[in-house]
């Protein structure tokens, strides 16, 4: 889990001489503040943030425009190829849209990932601690 | 009912209890009953989720509601499918990260608090059960024009399985009859399509100018506003559709069940894939049956035009098809349901009971029973409301369970990952303004208070004007939580460092 130090560790430190006490462990939490200010999870949540916002306006927007438009206006009953009109052509936009963007996060998550991971290994985060 | 049905419908469910049998052998802990361990791969759990996630209302509600009304119908196929990203972009990683079993383990990484936790699970709970009555009256209609047998009996049937899956395997049942039934349902859905397509001698050009002098509606058949005719109200339902996936308790469940937040988002790719292929499909089943069929079959059938897949199946395929897609259809609500048990239970039994009443202290054997109590008291509990519910409008019930998902869920996830200032008096108001919003103006709205007698429960002008209420509860939720946080002066700063860092790193996992 996180870092463990015993609390005769600490005994020893203070008087400067050995002493043991209790063998309690007392677990240290670490610190996130100063995590969260590193220089490199800042460019981590800088990038991701940048990403979402940016693709989830994009998809979102696209969505709303959609049905907006299919709701309030008859402009895409104009005929596309013979008698498949662009209310279709539109909708499958929206299928390929989802698939596009779901394998451009995937390649994306893979840096975001290894960013992360370089955070946590400054900090001295094991992770098969947590298993 | 024929003797190819009986055998296909008994291989099906066979085959669904060898595998309770073997899950019940490793289901020995409360990790193993609510998350099979967190031990199911990307692709596994991305088959699960499609499974959870194609309910009788999108195998057989779509492709009645395309034979019916066209291109209306298909709007529910586009809703569902771009709600993914949704999940895949905002909430599935760190859910992942901060969560245990449930939706409130992941609010209270942060806040810690019990009325936050039991907001959390009464709004799970809430959605569960009518999404759970929507599948089981569903099922019981279904299975009582499948099979010939009585509604209570259908019910009864269908409750009692659920409950033996859930109960005995757990989470491991439960995923796998999730995955089995996603695979049966495609391969199904790809025959019929190719079926269709054969039949309009694969010219996707001529089928569609054939589909415009195939049904009573004409040309307006293939363009918007058969059906949808209120603007607002479209916009409403769609907004619903598309927020509210990332709230269903029974989804949001589904990503405890791997191991980190890389193998969630895999499994949502996959499910992202085999969702939108099925929904591509939706198409061809609700022209073929529509073509084929013709809507006065459909309706005489079944108003609602459920019955529109099986009945193309046996006007393609013959019994045998017919038989194997009822069986597949069998298999898909019990799929949904088991998922719902198992949500509802893990509510109960972990979050109120476990963590609110037992703060966190009780023994794994305390938890296994708890859960499988639980289990046992959701199962009954929703079998007896859905014998008083058989007339209530399914379609109504899935797309309140929607709103309330957006409306009293999604904002407080995202509060709860993004928002510094939000504080505990903002995660109550969050919850409970979005569902109480959205329980309130559906309970004004057309769909309750009808001036047709016989149209919704009660007889009257509607206060509301939408059918759908998630275009104001939505905003509402949010508004709610805004100004609960505001309300309060509390503010843990050293909180949220915490809770950003773990949910945006994956480090830090509390156990």
């Amino acid at each position: 889990m996180t870092k463990v130090i015993t609390a005769n560790d600490t005994q020893q430190n203070a008087r400067g001489e050995k002493k043991v006490t209790h063998e309690r462990p007392v677990v240290k939490e670490p610190d996130f503040q100063k995590i969260e200010n590193s220089p490199g999870f800042r460019e981590l949540m800088h990038k991701k943030k940048k990403f979402l916002i940016s693709t989830t306006a994009l998809f979102l927007g696209l969505y709303l425009l959609f049905n907006i438009v299919i709701s309030y206006t008859n402009w895409l009953d104009a005929p596309f190829i013979g008698d498949i009109t662009w209310v279709w052509v539109f909708a499958f936009s929206l299928f390929a849209m989802t698939w596009i963007l779901v394998t451009v996060y995937m390649k994306k998550a893979e840096k975001f990932d290894a960013m992360a991971k370089a955070t946590l290994k400054e900090f001295d985060y094991d992770e098969e601690d947590t298993k | 009912m024929n003797a190819t049905v009986i055998s296909i419908f008994i291989f099906i469910v066979g085959i669904t209890l060898v595998i309770t049998y073997f899950a019940a052998k490793r289901t020995n802990s409360a990790s193993d009953f609510y998350t099979a361990g967190g031990g199911l791969t990307g692709w596994q759990n991305g088959l699960a989720i499609a499974g959870d996630y194609l309910s009788a209302a999108s195998f057989l509600g779509i492709a009645g509601a395309i034979a019916l009304f066209g291109f209306d119908g298909f709007l529910f196929s586009i809703g569902y499918l771009v709600a993914y990203l949704v999940v895949l972009f905002i909430v599935a990683e760190p859910l992942r990260n901060l969560g245990k079993y449930t939706l409130a383990d992941m609010i209270n990484a942060r806040f810690n608090a019990k009325k936050v936790r039991g907001a959390a699970a009464l709004s799970s709970i809430t959605i569960v059960i009518f999404y759970m009555i929507a599948q089981l009256v569903g099922a019981g209609a279904l299975i009582q024009l499948l099979f010939g047998i009585d509604y209570i009996w259908a019910v009864l049937l269908v409750g009692i399985m659920m409950t033996i899956y859930v109960l005995f395997g757990g989470m491991t049942a439960t995923s796998w009859v999730q995955i089995i039934k996603a695979v049966l349902l495609m391969v199904g859905t790809v025959i019929l399509s190719f079926l269709v397509l054969k039949n309009f001698n694969f010219n996707i050009l001529d089928m569609f100018t054939q589909m415009k002098t195939a049904t009573p509606h004409g040309e307006a058949y293939l363009s918007p506003g058969v059906k949808y005719k209120i603007p607002l109200d479209t916009i409403s339902l769609m907004l619903a559709l598309v927020l509210g996936t990332a709230g269903l308790p029974h989804i949001l469940m589904r990503f405890f069940t791997v191991k980190d937040a890389k193998t969630a988002r895999s499994s949502v790719m996959w499910a992202t894939w085999i969702v939108g292929i099925f929904y591509v499909m939706t198409i061809f089943l609700g022209f073929g049956a529509a073509a084929f069929v013709g809507s006065d079959l459909i309706t005489s059938t079944n108003p609602a035009g459920n019955m529109a897949a099986p009945l193309l199946a046996q006007a393609l395929g013959g019994d045998i098809l017919m038989s194997f897609i009822s069986a597949v259809a069998f298999a898909t609500i019990l799929a949904v349901v088991a998922g719902l048990v198992l949500t509802g239970a893990s509510a109960f039994a972990h979050d109120i009971y476990g963590q609110i009443i037992k703060k966190g202290q009780a023994t794994e054997r305390q938890q296994m029973l708890a859960a499988r109590y639980a289990s046992l008291g959701v199962s009954a509990f929703s079998i007896l409301l859905a014998i008083f519910a058989q007339s209530l409008n399914v379609a109504f019930l899935v797309s309140l369970a929607f709103c309330i998902a957006a409306s009293a869920n999604l904002p407080v996830i995202l509060y709860t990952i993004f928002w510094k200032r939000f504080n505990t008096t903002g995660a109550i108001s969050a919850i409970l303004t979005g569902l109480i919003s959205a329980l309130v103006l559906v309970s004004l709205s057309p769909s309750v208070m009808n001036p047709v007698a016989g149209a919704a429960i009660f007889v009257g002008d509607p206060i509301f004007p939408l059918t759908n209420p998630a275009l104001f509860s939505v905003p509402l939720g949010f508004i709610g939580g805004w100004v609960g946080t505001m309300l309060s002066k509390e503010l843990d700063v050293k909180k949220y460092s915490e809770v950003n860092v773990r949910a945006n790193t994956g480090g830090f996992r509390q156990l």
